[in-house]
């Protein structure tokens, strides 16, 4: 499938049409695997903890996430009285549209893409930093001194992490030559040993922590420290818009695991070329998984970090790795010639 | 003048951000609240961003929504708030001024359009490289190294500079 050019064509209400229709189809992927995806956590999570995890609702419950989805639809949509009324509504809606505009450019495979976006992984920082702005707004709007200090902590977090996080991926954009995700993976064909992560272990090691850390997820979950912040930015938020700012954090969790598959584990190629006879998509959907999992095995297992020492972690360690990564990066390819 | 438009993808997405623009300056200066205006500028800025897309110049377009909207949306919000605003509300109405403004912005208006009407627009020398961010790579990188070099001594410059004035407000403890 060549990706679609409607720019220079008329715009026909077939084409508006198509376009809306795949959009949709990109929202019902992605609507199952955040209901999926936060059933597998519980179910891992359980499994560390030596629990069951949900077991009632549905066949081996299956449908436990759909239950509580209907569940927050259902329940009574509260706005403090003292909240800025505007920018609480805005605040969910502004943090989901981002997270899932970020899934238009993801080549799943050689030839399934929407986007094909010369500018590749810059698009993803750039619309991940409209969310950033929303959490803060969230937790302003509210008016409550926890949503505050929680939507703070989170935008500092984010904008601090992005850098190092945006550096650590220069090392496979130079190996590659290109910005392009779709040229990225092709760089990286061949045997398993090709993939980023072995010749960029430096990049693909900031890049882990860094977008974990984008992800607000645990061992970074200091947004939304229960134990300091009572909940964080979402504090005073109820029913379907939590579930908004929920979902948002699932699309980005969705798309970071793409992006690892796609800048450091070989996208839709087979761990060595003999396997070549499985579709592409196969493959990018096993090592998706696998990212995904390791997210789920990180929560599991990590305690928090102190809010001081996260700061500290991204400005004096992840940042001078990731530099010092490019200029050995750059050493390699001009010494010994690797890459492109 | 001849309003015998293609309405192709091109034409109706220039003109659902054209109006997206405008809409969002237009609400920076109505509304009272800082937090408003910060954010309705944020979406100006986004708008912006996406004409750019429709130029085909994506680089700038991301980076514009990563460095507008992105950071100083963000920092403009922290400064926001951070300060108090307990004098925030309508001012008083000032009616010559504002006459005189809209005179202002009438004469403005009527030279900008006279100006884009008597104006030839030539066809660019030669098409768009197919990758365009890789040419504004090599562009800053060869032709434009000294510029570019010096560009970055600045931002060096007032990253110390900013530095040092954070140290000194500490020092009086």
């Amino acid at each position: 499938m060549e990706p679609l050019r409607f720019i220079d064509k008329p715009l026909t209400w077939g084409h508006a049409g198509l376009m809306v229709l795949m959009a949709v189809a990109v929202l019902a992927v992605v609507i199952l695997f955040v209901t999926y995806a936060i059933y597998f956590e519980r179910k891992v999570i359980g499994w560390m903890q030596f629990r069951k995890g949900p077991n009632r609702t549905g066949p081996l419950g299956l449908l436990q996430t759909v239950a509580d989805v209907s569940k927050l639809l259902l329940k009574e949509d509260t706005i403090p009285a003292k909240a800025d009324r505007g920018l609480f509504i805005l605040a969910p809606a502004l943090a989901f549209i981002p997270s899932f505009a970020v899934l238009a450019f993801i080549p799943y495979s050689q030839h399934l893409q929407f986007a094909d976006l010369n500018v590749g992984f810059l698009y993803y920082i750039a619309l991940s930093g409209v969310t950033t702005i929303a959490i803060v707004i969230g937790g302003w709007a509210s008016n409550n001194k926890y949503a505050l200090l929680g939507g703070m902590r989170s935008a500092a977090q984010m904008i601090s992490y992005e850098v190092p996080l945006v550096i650590s991926v220069v090392g496979c954009v130079m190996l590659a030559g290109s910005l392009n995700l779709r040229d990225i993976v092709e760089a990286q064909s061949g045997y398993f040993w090709h993939w980023n992560f072995l010749p960029q272990i430096v990049g693909f090691a900031v890049f882990v922590v860094a977008a974990i850390s984008e992800l607000n997820r645990t061992p970074f979950d200091l947004p939304e420290a229960e134990s300091e912040l009572v909940a964080g930015y979402h504090v005073e938020y109820s029913g379907f818009r939590f579930a908004f700012f929920m979902l948002s954090e699932y699309v980005y969790v969705y798309a970071i695991a793409c992006l690892t598959t796609i800048l450091f584990l070989g996208g839709w190629h087979a761990p060595i070329p003999q396997l070549d006879f499985i579709p592409g998509l196969i493959w990018f959907v096993l090592k998706f998984a696998f990212v995904v999992f390791c997210l789920f095995w990180i929560r599991a297992t990590f305690p928090r970090l102190r809010v001081d020492q996260l700061m500290g972690l991204a400005w004096k360690v992840l940042l001078p790795l990731s530099i010092l990564n490019i200029f050995i990066t750059a050493a390699c390819i001009e010494l010994f010639g690797m890459g492109g | 003048m001849s309003f015998n438009i293609d309405w192709t993808g091109e034409f109706i997405a220039f003109f659902a951000l054209a109006v997206c623009a405008i809409v969002g300056a237009v609400m920076a200066l109505n509304f009272t609240k800082v937090v408003h205006m910060a954010l309705s500028l944020a979406f100006t800025f986004v708008s912006l961003a996406g004409l750019y897309v429709v130029l085909d110049a994506e680089f700038v377009a991301f980076v514009q929504v990563l460095l507008y909207v992105g950071a100083v949306t963000i920092l403009m919000i922290f400064g926001i708030m951070m300060t108090k605003h307990q004098d925030e509300g309508q001012e008083a109405a000032r009616p010559l001024l504002e006459t005189l403004a809209a005179i202002g912005c009438l004469c403005l208006l009527a030279i900008l359009i006279f100006a884009i009407r008597d104006a030839d627009f030539p066809d660019p020398a030669g098409s768009l490289p197919a990758d365009t961010t890789r040419e504004i790579g090599k562009l800053l990188f060869a032709r434009m190294a000294i510029p570019f070099e010096l560009v970055s001594v600045l931002l060096t410059v007032a990253f110390i500079g900013a530095v040092a004035l954070a140290k000194r407000e500490e020092e009086p403890k």
